[in-house]
């Protein structure tokens, strides 16, 4: 018996490090999946509101001061790169700067 | 789908389940220890201790000098209280002439009588009870029907003519082989020990010595009291009468003992288990003393029966033996290391699966089909448009082109719907400042300007 014990007690260390393994990837993986997808769409959905935002600039008769400076935070948090939350403060700033011009442009 | 990915993830936790059982019936497994029984057996050493226990007899020798004189006489002397009896014949045949000279004395002599005895030089043989010795050597029994003679009857024929062939430097000569002469008891016989066994459970017949039970009855014969019938020595050369078996027949399921003299027979439950075993093992260690001295029956029975306690406890009858003949446990051991290996292998499986494959398989979307005819509609439209739908149409191409890039990025459906939805409201705010119907998303996807 213990010569049978000694000639698999490899399985049993190897075994828990494996399930150790295999329970924090389970977690982690798809996790970090999930993050690094929701930042992916986090910066698409910024670049479209500030492509947005620069139509309707060119659009606009007129020069608005406040939408400017949003428009150009906007583009340096984007150069500036960062996690999801950057990327919505950008959308963020672009729509205000987009609704700005448009309502310039209305008026 | 979701029924199949539920049963996977149940699966795993199953799974996993069992394997740290596994693991933690592996680490309990391992203060596992053989439990030992035999060394705790509560008989009383089963030692017949010297004089304490009424071995010696009141019986006496005379002096040396009378004994020697006696002997000198007669080739065989008898001393008043001599047991020992022998078959004459094969005796005599034995000794075939030779001067073999033997001097019977009883059993039970003190340490000084049996000197006395031994300082008889003329004496060829001596017979102390019925332990034979002569010149060097000693003559033992070795055979249940020899040492049932011996203590039963007092017979020492087989010992004797082996001692004679041994001094007399010759072959023996072959011996035919001891046989208890078994007959069945007289009803008058029997009466009384069945009146006796029924009222007490114990029965002694005149001239017996069993006043009372050891106390090892109990811790021999745990389930049941056995009956003890004690008979005195019987006559020699008569056949015995076996009680055992006729009282089986009154009393069934019975452990019944009955002694002969010295000897105890056994009969009842599990007889061929151990009874000769009991027998032997005792005799062979006992007897020697046994047939020296003159015990008491109830010191003979008592160490009888210390001896069929430490058989009990030895693993014999129905008690488990000391190793576990069968342990799932232990006989599954080995394959545990591989139950555990097989229960890490499917649960890394089931948990490598959904993370291999985030997106279970690429399925057709509605994304670039509802991007083409927006990227139609949008084209036709340009052609069209004026100053005012200008900055919408252009607001609706930035929307379609990052739904574009958002789908060549394999982004969510949703995200590419949402953008698309702004391209819709873009291309519709530019579509309504046409001055043509038919060129807002809604009328032209459904069937485009007629």
């Amino acid at each position: 018996m213990t010569q049978v014990m000694s000639l698999s007690w490899w399985v049993w260390p190897v075994g828990v490090v494996l399930l150790c393994a295999a329970g924090v990837g389970s977690v982690l993986v798809p996790r970090l999946r999930a993050a690094s997808l929701e930042r992916r769409v986090a910066w698409s959905a910024a670049r479209a509101a500030i492509d947005r935002a620069a139509v309707s600039r060119d659009a606009a008769p007129v020069t608005v001061e406040e939408a400017e400076r949003l428009l150009a935070e906007a583009e340096l948090v984007v150069a500036g790169g960062g996690g999801p939350a950057a990327a919505r403060t950008a959308t963020d700033h672009a729509r205000r700067a987009d609704s700005m011009w448009r309502a310039a442009t209305d008026a | 789908m979701p029924d199949l990915r539920r049963a996977r993830g149940w699966a795993r936790w199953i799974v996993l389940g069992i394997a740290a059982a596994v693991f933690v019936l592996f680490l309990l497994a391992q203060r596992q220890s053989v439990a030992v029984s035999y060394g705790q057996s509560p008989s009383a050493g089963g030692r017949i201790a010297e004089g304490s226990a009424g071995e010696l007899s009141a019986a006496t020798v005379p002096s040396a000098e009378e004994m020697t004189a006696l002997v000198k006489v007669q080739p065989v002397v008898r001393l008043p209280g001599a047991v020992a009896r022998w078959d004459t014949e094969r005796v005599g045949a034995a000794i075939a002439g030779a001067d073999i000279r033997i001097i019977v004395a009883p059993p039970g002599l003190d340490e000084a009588e049996r000197d006395r005895v031994r300082a008889v030089k003329e004496a060829t043989v001596r017979v102390i009870g019925t332990q034979v010795t002569g010149g060097f050597y000693q003559s033992s029994h070795s055979t249940v029907p020899e040492w049932r003679a011996e203590f039963a009857t007092g017979d020492v024929t087989a010992t004797l003519v082996s001692l004679i062939f041994a001094i007399r430097e010759e072959d023996e000569q072959l011996q035919p082989a001891a046989v208890t002469q078994w007959r069945e008891p007289t009803s008058a016989e029997l009466a009384p020990m069945v009146t006796g066994l029924r009222s007490t459970g114990r029965f002694t017949a005149p001239g017996a010595t069993l006043t009372e039970l050891p106390k090892a009855v109990t811790t021999a014969f745990p389930d049941r009291a056995p009956l003890v019938a004690a008979l005195p020595r019987q006559p020699f050369g008569e056949p015995l009468p076996h009680y055992g078996r006729a009282l089986q027949s009154v009393f069934p399921d019975t452990p019944i003992l009955v002694m002969y003299g010295d000897w105890i027979e056994y009969s009842g439950p599990q007889a061929a288990d151990f009874a000769e075993l009991a027998a032997v093992t005792f005799y062979a260690q006992s007897g020697d003393r046994i047939s020296r001295y003159a015990y008491p029956q109830r010191n003979v029975l008592g160490a009888y029966l210390g001896r069929v306690t430490d058989l009990r406890y030895a693993g014999l009858f129905e008690r488990p033996l000391p190793y576990v003949p069968f342990d799932p446990v232990r006989v599954g051991m080995p394959a545990l290391p591989w139950l555990f290996a097989a229960c890490v292998l499917v649960f890394l499986l089931l948990s490598v699966r959904p993370v291999a494959r985030p997106t279970s398989r690429w399925r057709p979307t509605a994304g670039p089909a509802r991007l083409a005819a927006l990227a139609a509609l949008a084209v036709e439209q340009s052609a069209l448009t004026g100053r005012s739908g200008d900055p919408a149409l252009t607001r609706g191409i930035t929307q379609l082109s990052a739904a574009r890039a958002a789908l060549d990025d394999n982004l969510p459906e949703r995200h590419v719907q949402r953008l698309l939805d702004a391209a819709e409201a873009e291309l519709d705010e530019s579509g309504r400042s046409l001055p043509f119907p038919g060129y807002r998303p809604g009328e032209y996807l459904r069937g485009g300007p007629s």
